[in-house]
């Protein structure tokens, strides 16, 4: 019924100058953790939010779909309120949130009955439970797993189908709150590649929450968070040109843009930014060509 | 040690046994029990014990994971006989000063453990060939008449599935725990009674704090992917009685009938 937004300009979902405190338990007083962040998130897109522990990430993500209400400001999903109790379960099922630790989301004990979570607490028919779970397990490619238990799975086998059960609710957006912090290097690429084929295939937005610059950089945008309020955000060329900015906060570059960034500072003579290793590559490549011919060295 | 419980798990198969309606596969579990303690001799005792045979072999679940169902249950099964060898007339076929050992001991020795080893297989069968989803589902559906007296009975099944889920879960964390505090010094393994209860202190408390950690993890989770209690729910498998489920009904009939036909006609077994 929304499908008609799709392409134009309108945000899917909106923080309109939102604040969150926390009660501190020990001091009774009250921690601002978001401080008035406004931001918005267009249908289709794949954002990264970064930020380093106690920014306001986490925070932030759960405000997306009614997890926690902010205490001043609004979040619109889908042009609805998230304050309105009325259309709770209607934000839920539009956007559905990943956490980080893949034990601790899976509810029943075989793989598609956990898939199935979702769609019988949303009172879909059984036909089209079923049929909406094989598709999901076969979206995330853990179709042949489907009657295994969960806890014989490895950690990135886990995260695929705790998003598998967010598909099967056919949301419009996933966040995902570091949903590879847990995972090892083969894992984080299996839930990566995962999320990445979603976006492109079944055009479903993306709001990946990670510490780690290198999947900011696949991002369409990155926002990046410092203590509670939005530091910068753009596309991952814009938002990693500024390596200064980002050092000032304590925040890392991908090592690539490390990489370039101090070899320019020490003079020398390279493009602005590169962000992957294969731009990287290609920045150093006329470089080391001049200076194995023995031109730089004289320079320096 | 956390590998070898097998108590609750189940093993998806197609055998005719895993098609069953679970909650018939309930009622013909629990009336097979009440039937093993209504066999009171060798000969109706044994039907059930053929019965169980024919059941074991049908499920397709390997014999291997019955035996090491039994396995857990072993030094029950044990004690229980040698305390029946003690006891029962007949003749006497051993005695030291007044304990004496009897050919009624030795036969009430081995009807209890027939008994025993019965009940656990046919309740191994139950939970090997069910999944557990199916099973706290057909639980809720047959325990719905007590809605009346304001038992919650989705809340009931929807704990026992987490609980069935986390079962191994947590006995991987305290393997785990066990692990970590053994790398720091603990001794888990010597000393009296109390000392190795004292000794699970560190053990239990860091499990404590991780499972209510869990706990809030899962509550969300769950929160984030609609649920909002029993109501409005729909079910992905939708139970339904079939003629296999009748077959097996009339089997569980005709198997009832000849175990109480034994009993009468034959002397009973226990002295």
């Amino acid at each position: 019924m929304n499908d008609k937004q799709v392409g134009t300009k309108m945000d899917y979902i909106k923080a309109d100058n939102i604040s969150f405190s926390y009660d501190e338990p020990e001091t009774e007083e009250q921690r601002e953790v978001l401080k008035g962040v406004s931001l918005g998130i267009r249908k289709g897109e794949f954002v990264a939010l970064l930020g380093h522990n106690g920014s306001g990430k986490s925070t932030i993500a759960k405000t997306f779909n009614a997890m926690l209400l902010p205490s001043g400001g609004k979040v619109y999903v889908d042009n609805m309120d998230t304050m309105d109790e009325s259309v709770l379960y209607e934000i839920r099922r539009r956007v559905g949130l990943v956490l980080q630790n893949p034990d601790n989301q899976l509810v029943a004990s075989i793989v598609e009955e956990d898939v199935a979570f979702g769609p019988e607490n949303l009172g879909v028919p059984p036909d089209e439970i079923r049929k909406r779970v094989d598709d999901a397990l076969k979206a995330v490619e853990m179709y042949d797993y489907r009657l295994n238990a969960p806890y014989k799975l490895s950690g990135g086998q886990k995260q695929r189908i705790a998003i598998a059960g967010i598909i099967a609710m056919q949301p419009d957006c996933i966040v995902l709150d570091e949903p590879t912090a847990m995972l090892d290097p083969r894992g984080r690429t299996e839930v990566l590649n995962t999320i990445h084929k979603l976006n492109q295939e079944k055009g479903i937005t993306i709001v990946l929450i990670t510490h780690y610059m290198d999947e900011a950089v696949q991002a369409d945008r990155v926002i990046v968070m410092d203590s509670g309020n939005v530091l910068t955000e753009g596309t991952p060329q814009q938002v990693f040109s500024q390596v200064e900015l980002l050092k000032k906060h304590q925040l890392d570059v991908p090592q690539a843009t490390e990489l370039i960034y101090r070899l320019k500072a020490s003079g020398f003579d390279l493009p602005d930014c590169a962000l992957t290793i294969e731009e990287c590559v290609a920045a150093l490549e006329p470089l080391l060509n001049k200076a194995s011919l023995g031109e730089t060295y004289a320079d320096h | 040690m956390v590998r070898d419980i097998t108590l609750g798990q189940y093993f998806p198969g197609k055998s005719f046994i895993h098609r069953l309606d679970p909650r018939v596969k309930i009622i013909i579990t629990f009336v097979y029990i009440v039937f093993i303690f209504v066999a009171s001799n060798f000969e109706a005792l044994l039907t059930m014990s053929a019965l169980i045979l024919g059941i074991l072999l049908l499920s397709g679940v390997p014999l291997k994971q019955y035996f090491k169902s039994l396995k857990a249950i072993l030094f029950v099964v044990i004690f229980t006989s040698i305390l029946n060898l003690f006891y029962g007339g007949g003749r006497v076929l051993w005695s030291l000063g007044f304990v004496q050992i009897t050919t009624g001991g030795v036969s009430n020795a081995v009807f209890i453990t027939i008994r025993i080893v019965s009940l656990i297989l046919f309740s191994s069968v139950l939970t090997f060939t069910t999944s557990p989803t199916e099973l706290t589902d057909a639980l809720e559906r047959i325990m719905k008449p007590l809605k009346v007296f304001h038992v919650k009975v989705h809340e009931i099944a929807m704990m026992m599935t987490i609980a069935l889920r986390f079962v191994p879960t947590l006995l991987e964390e305290t393997d785990k725990i066990m692990s970590a505090q053994k790398a720091r010094g603990a001794d888990m393994e010597s000393g009296g009674l109390m000392q190795r209860i004292r000794a699970l202190i560190p053990v239990l408390i860091p499990l404590f704090v991780s499972s209510f950690r869990r706990a809030y993890d899962l509550a969300m989770a769950m929160e984030c992917r609609c649920y909002h209690g029993g109501e409005g729910r729909t079910k992905m498998k939708v139970l339904h009685v079939t003629g296999l489920d009748a077959v097996a009904a009339v089997l569980t009939l005709v198997v009832c009938a000849a175990v109480i036909f034994c009993s009468v006609y034959f002397p009973a077994a226990l002295r």
